[in-house]
């Protein structure tokens, strides 16, 4: 993590753009800020946290997203400016609140920065934040660069507190996690002074009581100040064109999407043919600038990653304009010209140009991935995504797995958003059988837990990681033990949010910021719901599958079994190993029937090794990080684990 | 004998719905556990030849090879296999009262032959309330606990692959002819394994007709009663058409119209009711409450038998020619109602690399389909 507040004004600086972001925000002089963890957007609270420590800004890890961003309008409304982020998803999450938000308004400068992840790099989705600022009629902006998104994150603030509304920054990925010069800009004194105004007119935007009420005056006024935004983004200094001053083609793009163009107009040398207009403000869009730029040309293609929004909204502000700048021929997905799922890259564009322009050019050809991916299969072995050694997550779901088949009943795991969603794959013995959004494994469990009346008699468990209960698994838990429903619930944990780089939670006696704060006991918060608990640590392989075995036999009601065990990466644990592990050659009964490689065929730590000339399983010593599970389930006794003094 | 793996076995067995849940392929490997009277596959195991296989009573089962195995002869199909005489037994004034099923000719047997060092240790079926639970006993005085039978599917012979894991070399097996068939398989050592001695000094098996599948008998008397205090539990001779459930509180009586559903569809197609891979088999005496039929069939049988008797464990009588014709009947007809079964689920002698559950040579299925049932 870079000291963000360590450089002075003018410094050059390599920054990763959740860092700029991060940055930009600081030189706003943000004064609150709340999140929820979740890849690609994580670092930004993260250095904002950092920043904490010396400063007056209070930064927390929120218990969701909708939370985070109430936490940080209520900052607003005191008048400070606060800064809300979140991934892809957290969005959904916070959508109800921030269509109500947008119709009160805010008053102290708030930005919600949304970061995607178009090719779902790390999530199960490739969702799109960006409809939501359309959605719920908010000002969008998307930086095109580095500097760019240290700049943007500055404008923002003001912006909002121009129009008086919330205003939200997209960034993906490739922008969030790569990193580029950025100079630095004057970090402001600290003086903001927090009051919150209610004793004006219900109308009045700073001293009433806010609220989205009397909806239809509020909302008119809402749409008023989002035409204001508009004047602003007609003479934007994000929105630039470059190019000829009339281009054969017009690509219009934004975010990576521009990195993409550029290259690939480079590398055709195409700078005299096609004009390249860069939008900063993608929602609502500059009317009069792009009334003029597409005057140029009657071909546009439009260059964006995953959906197309802003292709359709391209196409509306030119359908309207039709008189006025002649009839349009339009590339992009709904032709098919740009591909409407996964991440761009500049050859996506350079095809795109070749087939518009006629262009003949020998560069990687389309397929080229997926040539270079068949080569490098029969080259080097695939690589299956993997728990890491000693994960507490491959030693629960053994235990699940293996109940649920002694069991014989068909039972089955409803998965949930962590690093246990591997569970889905081998490594996880193929043990979920769902995974969706956060906390739903226990809501679709919920669900299923009431079918018995329609014949199905197939137990149904859920697991969760400790931070998604507190997440999103709460209210569904209560649905299943207020409805009576049957299921057992799993709860994975492991103390801390670690798919995303152990965050804390409210389970967790730690804060954002390092400091101490009071953790909650899940285990009281289930029973205080009503759900039998119980508690295993998952190492302890016999205990726990015996306990499943318990839970699934019991009948009535929601069981919840906490199988606590911290993450092997974890600080805690982290280069320390209990045990000195070894395997007896003598003992080990290989590829026999007797064992047929269990350790290294099922079981699969990755500090497991088999010799394939000696015919015997091995220890990795650097691998392995001590755990001592592959000797409980060793049937020969042959993994031997010493303690370590 | 053919020989598969674990994948074959699923297909077999489990996919067919034969499993008995014997216990034979129980934790010989992590791969096959046993959980509540059922038994299943926990992960996927790729050998292509394996013990689970080699030792299951539902696959591949060949008559012939057995039968030279255990009598120098082949398989011949008389209704009661080969035996020496057959004689009515009970126990002996040495053996402590035990809740016995009939006259506790097995517990004294067993503890007889524990005592006299003819076997190290015994694998036995003790129960847990309703569940039947495979036990290893050591101490001739801890028999009679596990006296009574538990007329379910029972995973007893886990508890024999655990004795030999665990060393022993001497076990007497007690078990259902569906588990002297997986024993006498295991005996004779279909994976040719190098040093190979055999590790079982003394089978005896029991009577058997059909069992019952243990997790629905367990749903099934739950709504009836209180499954942890269950005792005991007898199908008392024709006419009765009952099962009697010993409980806590007394007799518990359920027409066996009721009970027959439970019964696990792989007992139709058993051709044995007297165990006739064991040394010496033990039923009930049908009309004489308090005693059991004994068939002596091995050497072996009767040397443990003449010992019992001379030391007192067993008390011995004669076997009227009708209880004898009886029984001999009645096996008849479960030989010709299982081979008409085989036959027609097409589980039997099958060629060209389809797998069979069991081989018989063709001329012994004519024979005993052809066999009439004898008149007094
Ligand atoms: C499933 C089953 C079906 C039977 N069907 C018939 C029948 O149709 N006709 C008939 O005459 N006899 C049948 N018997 C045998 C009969 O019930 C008695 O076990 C036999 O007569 C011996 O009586 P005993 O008094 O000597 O037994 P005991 O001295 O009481 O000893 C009984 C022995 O049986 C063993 N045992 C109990 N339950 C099981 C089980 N589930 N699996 C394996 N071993 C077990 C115990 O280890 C114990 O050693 C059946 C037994 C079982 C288990
Ligand atoms: S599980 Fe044990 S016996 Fe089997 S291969 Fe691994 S070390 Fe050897
Ligand atoms: S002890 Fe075994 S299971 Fe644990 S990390 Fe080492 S090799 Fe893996
Ligand atoms: S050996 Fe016994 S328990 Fe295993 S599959 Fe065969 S019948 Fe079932
Ligand atoms: S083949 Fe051997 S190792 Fe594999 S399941 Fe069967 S008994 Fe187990």
């Amino acid at each position: 993590m870079t000291d963000l507040l360590a450089h002075q004004e003018g410094a050059r600086c390599l920054l990763m753009g959740n860092e700029a972001m991060a940055r930009g925000a600081l030189e706003a002089g943000v004064n609150v800020a709340a999140g929820y963890p979740g890849t690609p957007s994580s670092e930004i609270i993260e250095n904002l946290a950092n920043a904490a420590q010396n400063g007056r800004l209070y930064v927390e890890w929120s218990t969701n997203e909708k939370v985070a961003l109430e936490v940080a309008a209520a900052a607003s409304f005191a008048g400070l400016r606060s800064l809300c982020v979140m991934k892809q998803n957290g969005v959904n999450v916070a959508s109800d609140f921030l269509l109500h938000l947008a119709g009160s308004g805010t008053r102290g400068g708030m930005v919600l920065v949304a970061c995607d992840d178009p090719g779902a790099l790390s999530s199960v989705n490739e969702g799109e934040s960006r409809h939501f600022a359309r959605l719920v009629e908010i000002p969008l902006l998307e930086p095109g660069g580095f500097q760019e998104a240290l700049d943007m994150m500055k404008w923002a603030f003001a912006l909002s507190e121009k129009i008086r509304n919330i205003v939200m920054v997209r960034s993906v990925t490739r922008l969030s996690h790569a990193s580029g010069n950025v100079v630095l800009g004057p970090l402001p004194g600290v003086d903001a002074q927090a009051v919150f105004r209610y004793n004006g007119n219900i109308l009045d935007p700073m001293e009433g009581p806010v609220i989205s009420m009397p909806v239809t005056a509020k909302h008119g006024l809402q749409q008023k100040k989002l035409r204001q935004a508009v004047a602003l983004f007609d003479a934007s200094p994000f929105n630039t064109y470059t190019g000829p001053d009339a281009p054969e083609i017009l690509c219009i793009t934004a975010s990576a999407g521009y990195l993409y163009s550029k290259e690939a107009i480079d590398l055709l040398g195409l700078e005299d043919r096609v004009g390249l207009l860069k939008l900063g403000t993608t929602w609502p869009l500059p009317s009069r600038l792009l009334a003029k730029y597409l005057a140029l040309t009657h071909q546009i293609l439009i260059v964006e990653e995953v959906t197309s929004f802003l292709e359709d909204n391209v196409k509306i502000l030119a359908a309207g304009m039709g008189p006025e700048i002649g009839v349009k021929t339009i590339f992009g997905k709904t032709d098919g010209t740009i591909p409407s799922v996964g991440e761009l890259n500049p050859d996506i564009v350079i095809h795109a140009l070749l087939k518009i322009t006629g262009v003949d050019y020998q560069g990687v050809p389309a397929d080229y991935t997926q040539r270079a991916e068949t080569i490098a299969d029969t080259g080097a072995p695939a690589r299956d995504l993997t728990f890491c050694p000693g994960c507490p997550h491959r030693a629960s779901f053994w235990s699940i797995h293996m109940a649920l088949q002694m069991d014989n009943r068909q039972g089955f795991v409803c998965g949930d958003i962590g690093c246990y969603s591997l569970a889905i794959f081998p490594t996880g013995f193929s043990t979920l059988k769902t995974v969706h959004s956060m906390g739903s494994g226990t809501g679709i469990a919920s669900g299923f837990g009431k079918l018995g009346p329609f014949g199905m008699n197939q137990p149904v468990l859920a697991v969760c990681g400790d931070s998604t209960f507190f997440h999103a698994v709460l209210p569904a838990l209560v649905n299943a033990v207020h409805q009576r429903s049957e299921i057992t619930l799993v709860v994975l944990d492991n103390s801390g949010t670690a798919m995303t780089g152990f965050q804390p939670h409210p389970g967790l006696s730690v804060d954002a910021s390092g400091n101490a704060v009071p953790g909650l006991d899940i285990a009281r918060i289930c029973e205080a719901i009503g759900a039998g608990v119980r508690v295993c640590d998952p190492f302890d392989l016999e205990t726990t599958r015996q306990t499943l075995f318990d839970l699934l036999e019991s009948r009535g009601g929601v069981n919840v079994l906490i199988l606590k065990k911290r993450c092997a990466l974890s600080p805690e644990r982290k280069a320390r190993k209990d045990f000195k592990m070894s395997v007896d050659q003598a003992v080990c009964l290989g590829s026999n029937c007797g064992c047929n490689r269990l350790c290294t065929r099922i079981f699969r730590c990755p500090g497991l090794i088999w010799n394939k000339e000696k015919k015997m399983t091995e220890i990795d010593e650097v691998i392995c990080v001590g755990c001592g599970v592959c000797a409980s389930i060793c049937p020969s006794g042959a993994v031997v684990k010493k303690e370590k003094a | 004998m053919h020989i598969y793996g674990a994948k074959q076995l699923q297909e077999d067995v489990f996919g067919q719905d034969l499993c008995i849940g014997c216990g034979a392929c129980i934790d010989l490997c992590p791969y096959f556990k046993s959980h509540n009277g059922k038994t299943t596959l926990v992960f996927p195991c790729d050998l292509s030849e394996g013990r689970c296989y080699a030792y299951c009573p539902k696959a591949e089962v060949d008559l012939d090879e057995l039968s030279r195995q255990a009598w120098d002869g082949p398989y011949t199909g008389r209704s009661l296999g080969n035996f020496r005489e057959i004689i009515a037994t009970r126990a002996g004034k040495k053996m402590s009262n035990g809740n016995f099923q009939a006259g506790g000719t097995v517990s004294s047997l067993v503890a007889s032959a524990l005592k006299h060092h003819r076997i190290d240790a015994a694998i036995l079926t003790d129960r847990d309330g309703l569940k039947p639970v495979p036990r290893r006993v050591t101490d001739w005085r801890e028999v009679v606990r596990c006296a009574g039978s538990k007329l379910m599917v029972s995973p007893t012979l886990a508890a024999m692959n655990h004795g030999l894991r665990d060393g022993f070399s001497c076990l007497g097996v007690v078990g259902t002819p569906c588990q002297m068939t997986a024993v006498a398989k295991m005996r004779g050592n279909p994976m040719s394994k190098e040093n190979f001695a055999d590790p079982i000094a003394l089978t005896i098996g029991l009577f058997c007709n059909w069992s019952l599948d243990a997790r629905q008998l367990a749903s099934f008397l739950s709504e009836k009663t209180d499954v942890s205090g269950i005792r005991g539990m007898d199908i008392p001779p024709p006419p009765a058409n009952v099962m009697v459930i010993e409980t806590g509180n007394g007799q518990l009586e359920i027409p066996l119209s009721e009970i027959k559903p439970l019964i696990p569809p792989t007992c139709f197609i058993c051709l044995d009711m007297t165990s006739e891979w064991a040394d010496v088999s033990v039923g009930m005496f049908e009309g004489r409450p308090g005693w059991n039929t004994l068939i002596i069939r091995s050497e072996k049988g009767a040397e443990l038998v003449q010992q019992a008797r001379d030391a007192g464990f067993l008390e011995t009588g004669g076997m009227p020619v009708d209880t004898h014709m009886h029984l001999s009947n009645a096996a008849l007809e479960k030989k010709q109602r299982s081979l008409r079964t085989l036959i027609r689920r097409e589980l039997i002698n099958n060629n060209n690399d389809k797998r069979s559950a069991l081989r018989v040579a063709p001329g012994i299925v004519q024979k005993i389909l052809g066999s009439k049932t004898e008149r007094p």
